[in-house]
């Protein structure tokens, strides 16, 4: 049973670590990515690779895959914040599937359909982390840092640069900024952040395969933001702790047929979704004011 | 000959593109709803199709008229129920996308439960696959698909050309806040372009469910082929969108030539990136607005 809560609480942790991440891009810079999930698989199988090939230390695997993921998010930022914020959505949901069809196919680094398997045991200092209780803690520190490094940048010029520029793009290049500089910026650092999800989630599972990096996935780590709340620092955090907190409590209902569990727990948040659209834009324990969360 | 088949292949698949996005683009470019469920309108009628007919066993046309009907009422609730509300209250544009993402997981997922995760197909004598000479073979549906698509063109161009509502909704396509000052009401020429794209992509769903299947994952598929072709076609050009359905088709069964098959799903995607670095507008599409 306390293995049970421990797993559950590490993949809070992960998905907390995703969810502050898109947080940053979606909810400062009003930039919308479907590709976080992309993002995830590129720095699990990264770090997966790395753990098997070079070194077990997450300070070794985490800085290379944050790297990685820094450098591909270019990929899209490049071509598609020059033109309007749809664009940025269609190139990121256009690379989500691309990024799933080379985890699927690309086998002789991949592994296809079956994934890698075998992920070493992590290493920190030197100290195999091999309890449950010390990837956790590890798991909790990280979150703690990607938190603290998102709000600080939040609140530095940079944070309001981005805000200006979510707020009235024209408004804050004629202050001399350039909004496609320091949004390709923002999407880099969360992408980056993003990275060391997928690391601590590679080697939380010991293996990785195309399946957790889907569209879905993306959807569900935008969801984490919309139910707890977009531009807030711990909306997201609650988010993750209630997508993960859901099904957990939907197997206590024991009427619930157990084969429909894992499309219930999705309607459930698809319809959440569509009435906080309707009724609460701004999440949980986003601010009142729409207009202040979405502007356009 | 290989590339002769692949060519026929890629008309056929080119034609259903075609009529997906050209539903997508009506929407989008008359109203501006990034209607992200217009992939969940495809797996409804697909479904319903398939329930109806292999099911019930009603006739295939009747089957079909309900499926379609289903499509167009399920566009306009969309438009009335969920899309109205938010944007009454000024919603971004990206409120309304997520409302849409949310009502396609929860009709992708009450499938699951009514019909199970795994894939569904109808067996019909028209898949079977016919020597037009030279080993080069097409089935009836291929055939019937790649005229649908031409017909549907047609009628859809006169449409728009010659009636009261479909210069209407050309007009709210470029100027919304003119339309209100000749006394028309934009709220229920939304209803009209729901309405029509959703039909549009109902004969895509029916033709697509009896030659290739359907699984209850394959909306996200569809409107993302719909979005990469209204881009590629200029948003806002219905021609640009068929166009761009036809390329990506095409594009999409050429590949196999030279990739496998795995591979070949991406090929559009890489299609939609090069365009948006060297030609955001697409091609009919006269500026892409920052």
């Amino acid at each position: 049973m306390q293995g049970y809560i421990l797993n559950l609480l590490i993949l809070v942790a992960i998905s907390g670590i995703l969810a502050v991440s898109l947080n940053f891009i979606i909810g400062y810079a009003g930039i919308y990515s479907m590709a976080h999930a992309a993002f995830f698989g590129i720095a699990a199988y990264s770090g997966a690779l790395i753990a098997m090939h070079v070194s077990t230390s997450l300070l070794v695997a985490i800085p290379i895959a944050m790297a990685i993921c820094a450098a591909l998010s270019l990929v899209i930022s490049l071509p598609s914040l020059r033109v309007r914020g749809e664009y940025f959505v269609v190139a990121s949901l256009g690379l989500q599937m691309i990024a799933f069809t080379v985890f699927s196919e690309w086998k002789e680094v991949t592994g296809g359909i079956g994934g890698l398997t075998g992920v070493p045991v992590a290493t920190l200092f030197g100290y195999r982390l091999h309890s449950l209780e010390s990837f956790f803690g590890v798991s909790l520190i990280c979150l703690a840092l990607v938190t603290f490094v998102i709000y600080l940048l939040v609140y530095t010029s940079f944070g309001r640069s981005l805000k200006a520029i979510r707020d009235n793009e024209v408004a804050a290049a004629s202050f001399g900024k350039n909004p496609v500089i320091i949004k390709t910026i923002a999407v880099a650092i969360s992408s980056a952040l993003c990275g060391v999800a997928g690391v601590l989630y590679a080697f939380h599972v010991s293996f990785v395969n195309p399946e957790t990096f889907t569209v879905d996935q993306s959807v569900l780590i935008m969801a984490m933001i919309i139910i707890g709340g977009t531009g807030t620092v711990f909306g997201p955090i609650l988010g993750a702790l209630i997508i993960h907190l859901l099904p957990a409590a939907l197997t206590y209902l024991t009427f619930l047929p157990a084969r429909d569990l894992a499309s219930l727990q999705q309607i459930i948040y698809g319809a959440a979704m569509v009435l906080l659209m309707i009724y609460r834009p701004s999440g949980l324990i986003g601010r009142s004011n729409v207009k202040d969360t979405w502007g356009k | 000959m290989l590339l002769l088949q692949l060519l026929i292949d890629g008309l056929q698949l080119g034609a259903l593109y075609a009529l997906m996005a050209v539903g997508f683009a009506i929407i989008f470019g008359s109203t501006r709803v990034f209607h992200y469920a217009h992939g969940t309108t495809y797996i409804l009628v697909g479904y319903l199709f398939y329930w109806l007919s292999d099911r019930l066993s009603v006739p295939w046309w009747l089957a079909a008229l309900v499926a379609a009907a289903a499509a167009v009422v399920f566009g306009v609730a969309l438009d009335r129920f969920v899309y109205r509300p938010i944007q009454r209250d000024e919603g971004s544009f990206f409120t309304v996308f997520v409302a849409s993402f949310g009502v396609g997981v929860v009709v992708e997922n009450l499938v699951v439960i009514f019909f199970g995760a795994s894939f569904v197909s109808i067996s019909t004598p028209l898949t079977r696959v016919q020597d037009i000479g030279g080993g080069i073979v097409i089935s009836w549906l291929g055939i019937a698909s790649i005229l649908l698509a031409v017909l549907l063109f047609g009628v859809l161009n006169w449409f728009l050309a010659r009636t009261d509502v479909g210069v209407a909704l050309r007009a709210l396509s470029e100027n919304p806040e003119l339309i209100r000052g000749f006394g028309l009401n934009p709220r229920k020429l939304s209803q009209y372009a729901f309405a029509i794209g959703s039909l549009m992509v109902a004969p895509a769903a029916l033709v697509a469910t009896c030659v290739t299947g359907l699984t209850p994952t394959a909306g996200h598929r569809v409107v993302l082929i719909s979005i990469a072709a209204s881009i590629i076609g200029g948003i806002g050009s219905l021609r640009g969108a068929g166009f761009g359905g036809l390329i990506l088709g095409l594009a999409e069964s050429l590949a196999v030539w030279k990739l496998s098959t795995g591979w070949s799903e991406a090929v559009a995607f890489v299609i939609l990136f090069c365009f948006i670095l060297a030609r955001p507008a697409g091609l009919f599409g006269t500026r892409a607005r920052v």
